[in-house]
C-alpha cells in the first residue's frame, strides 16, 4: 500500500514536471531568446548553446537601437512608464468609484438600481472599434484626446464594470447579519462599510483588482487611437521591432519579459488572495 | 577650420568641386563624413533659400504622421537642415507599421486636424482621397508662389507621379483625365528577385528568365540543399499577398484585374491566361513554397532570406536590399536579377509599392505642410537619404544619375542597380483603382489560399472568385 504512494507520488511529480514544461517552455524560449543576438535566434537548426548578452535588454534602457538601418531612437521605457500610469490611475479610479457602488448595489433596493448595474455592465460588451471613433471626436471638442485623464477616463470601460460586478458578488456573500451586529452598537453605514464589508471582501477586491489591471494593462486599442506616440503602453511599443528592414527578436523578447514582469510579480504577490477569491465568488449560498 | 569647410561645402552647390573630392579634402582637415555631409546639405540650403522665401513660416509647427521605417528614419536624421532653413519646427509620431494605417484611418475618418501630413501607401488614397480627407497636391505643385522654383516635380518618375494620382472614377486610369494628385512620392519598391548567390554558385544554378524556369530552379534548391526551401513568397490573408510577385508575374502574361465593360467594371480573374498563371503560381508554392506558406507576410519571406533559409524571393527589391545588411546570416551574398515570368515579354512589369507624403484637409496650417513636404520630397533630401541612409528606392531620377549614390549601391549590392534599370521602365501600379480594393484583393488572397491548400482546384476557384467579386461590384453600384 505505502509503496503504491510512493510510485502513485513519483508518476505524479513526472507529470507535473512534464504538464509545466509544456506550459512554462514558450516563456522559458522567450527568456532565453532575450538574451540572445537576432543570428543567433535565427540560427538554423535553433540552438539551446549560445553566448548570452544583455544588447537587448541593454537597447530597451538607453533608448538606442543598433539595427541594419543605423542606430534608431526607441521609446520602449516610455511605454512602459505609461503602462504603469494608465493601469495603476484607471484600476485605482476603479476601485474609489466601483467599491461603494458595488456594495450598494449589494445591499440596497433603489429604483432603477438593476438598470444601472446592467448599463455599466454593457460597457464591456462594446467592441472598442466601435466606441472609439465617436469618442475622439468628442474628445477633440473637449480638448481630451492625447491626456492621461482622457485614457484613464476611457480605460473606465474596462476596469469599472469588471471591478464592479465581480466586488458586488462578494458583498452578496457576506452575511448581513454581521453588519447588522456592527450597527446596533451605534456605528453607521459608513463606518460598516470600511471596518466590516471592505476587509470581509478584500479577497474578492484583490481578485477584481488584479483581474482589472491584467485587461488594463493588455489594453492596446484605446491609446492607439485616442492619444499621440509619447502616451502609448507597452503593446503598442513592442511592435516598433517590427520594421521593414527587419525583426528585432532579440528585443521583442526582452520587452516581453520586460513588460510581463509587473503584472508577473502582482500576480505573484497576490495569489494567495486570487485563488481564495475566485473560489468565493464562484459559488453561491 | 570651420570657415574653410564651409567654403568646400559651398565650392560643391556651386559645382566647382565634387562630392568625393568634397569628403576626401574634409578628411584632410579632421572632419568625418557624417560631419562633412552635415555642412554640405546646410551649404546647399542655403543655397536654395536664395531662391524662395523658405522663412514664410517662420515659427510655425508642422506636425506629422509617421510609420516606423527607414525612410522616416532618414528625413528625422536631416531634419534639422529644414528647420534651420525654415526657422519652422517640426514634431512628430512615430507608429509601428502593424498600426500605422488604422491609426491614420481613424485620425482622418474623425475629422482630427492632429497632423498636417502624414506617410501613406499609394492603394490607401483611393480611400482617402474620395472621402475628402486628402489634399489635391496640385494645388499646391502648380502654384508658383507656393513651391520653391528648383523643386522640380517632373524630376519624380513619371509612372510613380501618375500611380498617386487618380480622378476617383473606379476603373478610370490612374495619372489620367482629371486626377487628382493624392500624394507626393516619397520611396518606393518594385518587385523582382532576389536570391542567395552563395547557394545559387554553389549549386550550378542561375537566376530564372521566366516561369518555367522559376519553377525548376525553386524546385532544384528545395531538392538539393539541405533546410532551404526554393523559393518566398507572401501567403497571409491580406491583399498585401496579392501586390507584390504574383501581381507583376500575373501583369507580365497581359492579365488584369478588371475589364470595363459597357461601363462597368468586371472582375478579369476567370480568364484561361489568369487561369494558367494562377496554376503555376499554386504549383510553385506548393513545389518549393516555405511550409507556412499561408501565414507568410514581408516579414518572414524577408527573414527566411537573410537567414538563408529560402534560396531567393520573389518580392520587393528593397527587401532584398535589407536582408543584405549586417545581422544577417546571409549578408553579402545576396544578389538581385530583373525578372519577366512571360516568355514572350520584352521586360518586366513590377507592380510598386509607393511609400508618399499626404496632406490632411483637415490641417489648419497647409502652406505650412507643403513647405515642409516640398523640402522632404525634394532633391537635396533624397541625395542625402540616398548616399548616407537607407531612403531606396529613391522616386527621382536625379538621384539615379547621382554617381555617388550609384557607387554606393554598386559597392553592396551586387546587381541591384541593373535590376533597377531592366525592371523600372515598366514598374507601375498595376490595379485597377476602385473603393472595394481592400476587401476583393484580400478575397483575392484567400482564393489563393484554398487553392494551395487543394481546397479548391483552380479553374473552379477563379470562377467562384470572379463570380463573388462581380456581385460586389454590383452592389456597391460599381
Amino acid at each position: 500500500m505505502q509503496r503504491q504512494t510512493v510510485i502513485g507520488r513519483g508518476v505524479r511529480v513526472v507529470l507535473l514536471t512534464l504538464v509545466g514544461l509544456f506550459f512554462l517552455f514558450p516563456i522559458f524560449w522567450v527568456l532565453l531568446m532575450s538574451f540572445q543576438t537576432n543570428q543567433d535566434i535565427l540560427r538554423i537548426p535553433p540552438s539551446l548553446v549560445f553566448t548570452p548578452t544583455l544588447e537587448n535588454y541593454g537597447a530597451l534602457i538607453s533608448g538606442r537601437l543598433e539595427s541594419t538601418a543605423g542606430v534608431l531612437e526607441i521609446r520602449f521605457m516610455n511605454n512602459l512608464m505609461n503602462s504603469v500610469i494608465l493601469a495603476v490611475s484607471s484600476v485605482a479610479l476603479s476601485l474609489l468609484l466601483g467599491i461603494p457602488a458595488a456594495y450598494a448595489f449589494a445591499r440596497f433596493k433603489f429604483r432603477l438600481g438593476e438598470d444601472i448595474a446592467f448599463t455599466l455592465l454593457s460597457f464591456r460588451f462594446a467592441p472598442p472599434l466601435l466606441v472609439l471613433l465617436p469618442l475622439a471626436l468628442y474628445f477633440q471638442q473637449m480638448g481630451l484626446i492625447d491626456t492621461y485623464i482622457g485614457l484613464i477616463w476611457v480605460y473606465q470601460l474596462i476596469t469599472l464594470p469588471l471591478i464592479l460586478w465581480i466586488v458586488r458578488g462578494y458583498f452578496e456573500d457576506i452575511s448581513e447579519d454581521i453588519e447588522h451586529a456592527y450597527r446596533l452598537d451605534g456605528n453607521g453605514w459608513f463606518k460598516t462599510f470600511t471596518r466590516i464589508a471592505i476587509p470581509l471582501a478584500k479577497p474578492g477586491i484583490a481578485a477584481a483588482t488584479l483581474l482589472s489591471f491584467i485587461f488594463a494593462w493588455n489594453n492596446f486599442v484605446f491609446a492607439l487611437i485616442l492619444a499621440s506616440a509619447d502616451k502609448q503602453p507597452v503593446t503598442v511599443g513592442a511592435l516598433a521591432f517590427v520594421t521593414a528592414s527587419g525583426i528585432q527578436y532579440g528585443q521583442i523578447a526582452a520587452s516581453i519579459v520586460l513588460s510581463v514582469t509587473p503584472t508577473l510579480l502582482l500576480a505573484l504577490y497576490a495569489q494567495r488572495y486570487l485563488v481564495e477569491g475566485l473560489s468565493l465568488g464562484a459559488v453561491k449560498g | 577650420m570651420y570657415s574653410r569647410i564651409q567654403d568646400l561645402a559651398n565650392a560643391v552647390v556651386r559645382r566647382q568641386l565634387d562630392r568625393r573630392n568634397f569628403l576626401r579634402r574634409a578628411g584632410q582637415l579632421g572632419i568625418g563624413a557624417s560631419a562633412a555631409t552635415y555642412f554640405l546639405n546646410r551649404a546647399q540650403s542655403t543655397a536654395l533659400a536664395q531662391d524662395f522665401d523658405w522663412q514664410k513660416h517662420k515659427g510655425t509647427t508642422v506636425k506629422l504622421l509617421l510609420n516606423k521605417h527607414p525612410y522616416a528614419d532618414a528625413m528625422i536624421a536631416n531634419l534639422d537642415t529644414f528647420k534651420s532653413m525654415t526657422g519652422m519646427e517640426v514634431t512628430y509620431d512615430v507608429f509601428p507599421e502593424d498600426v500605422y494605417f488604422d491609426k491614420v484611418t481613424a485620425e482622418l475618418s474623425s475629422g482630427g486636424g492632429n497632423y498636417d501630413a502624414f506617410m501613406t501607401g499609394a492603394y490607401q488614397t483611393w480611400q482617402y482621397g474620395p472621402a475628402g480627407w486628402l489634399v489635391d497636391m496640385n494645388e499646391f505643385i502648380n502654384d508658383a508662389a507656393l513651391t520653391n522654383p528648383n523643386y522640380n516635380w517632373e524630376d519624380i518618375l513619371p509612372n510613380l507621379r501618375a500611380s498617386t494620382a487618380w480622378s476617383g472614377v473606379p476603373g478610370a486610369e490612374l495619372g489620367g483625365e482629371g486626377a487628382k494628385q493624392w500624394a507626393i512620392p516619397w520611396g518606393f519598391e518594385l518587385n523582382s528577385i532576389a536570391y542567395n548567390k552563395r547557394v545559387f554558385d554553389a549549386q550550378g544554378l542561375t537566376p530564372p528568365n521566366n516561369m518555367a524556369e522559376l519553377l525548376e530552379v525553386a524546385a532544384k534548391i528545395s531538392k538539393d540543399v539541405d533546410g532551404m526551401y526554393g523559393v518566398g513568397v507572401r501567403g497571409s490573408r491580406s491583399w498585401a499577398t496579392i501586390h507584390p510577385g504574383f501581381l507583376s508575374g500575373y501583369s507580365n502574361f497581359n492579365e488584369r484585374d478588371f475589364t470595363m465593360e459597357d461601363g462597368k467594371l468586371m472582375a478579369a480573374m476567370a480568364t484561361p491566361g489568369s487561369k494558367s498563371f494562377h496554376a503555376d503560381w499554386v504549383k510553385m508554392i506548393q513545389d518549393s513554397g516555405p511550409r507556412d506558406w499561408a501565414t507568410y507576410t514581408w516579414y518572414q519571406v524577408g527573414t527566411d532570406l537573410g537567414a538563408g533559409a529560402s534560396g531567393m524571393i520573389y518580392d520587393a527589391d528593397i527587401l532584398g536590399y535589407f536582408m543584405n545588411g549586417e545581422g544577417n546570416a546571409e549578408a553579402g551574398n545576396l544578389a538581385y536579377h530583373a525578372f519577366a515570368p512571360n516568355p514572350e515579354a520584352s521586360a518586366p512589369t513590377p507592380n510598386v509599392w509607393i511609400w508618399s507624403l499626404g496632406m490632411s484637409n483637415f490641417s489648419t496650417q497647409k502652406e505650412a505642410a507643403w513647405l515642409f513636404m516640398q523640402w522632404a520630397s525634394g532633391t537635396d533630401h533624397a541625395l542625402f537619404g540616398a548616399r548616407d541612409m537607407d531612403f531606396v528606392n529613391p522616386v527621382r531620377q536625379s538621384v539615379w544619375d547621382d554617381q555617388a549614390f550609384q557607387d554606393r549601391i554598386a559597392k553592396s549590392y551586387p546587381g541591384y542597380l541593373e535590376q533597377y534599370k531592366a525592371s523600372a521602365p515598366g514598374s507601375k501600379i498595376y490595379f485597377t483603382p476602385q473603393p472595394l480594393f481592400f476587401n476583393l484583393t484580400t478575397e483575392w488572397a484567400s482564393m489563393l489560399q484554398q487553392m494551395v491548400g487543394n481546397e479548391v482546384p483552380v479553374d473552379e476557384g477563379l470562377d467562384q472568385l470572379a463570380e463573388s467579386v462581380n456581385r460586389q461590384l454590383r452592389q456597391a453600384g460599381i
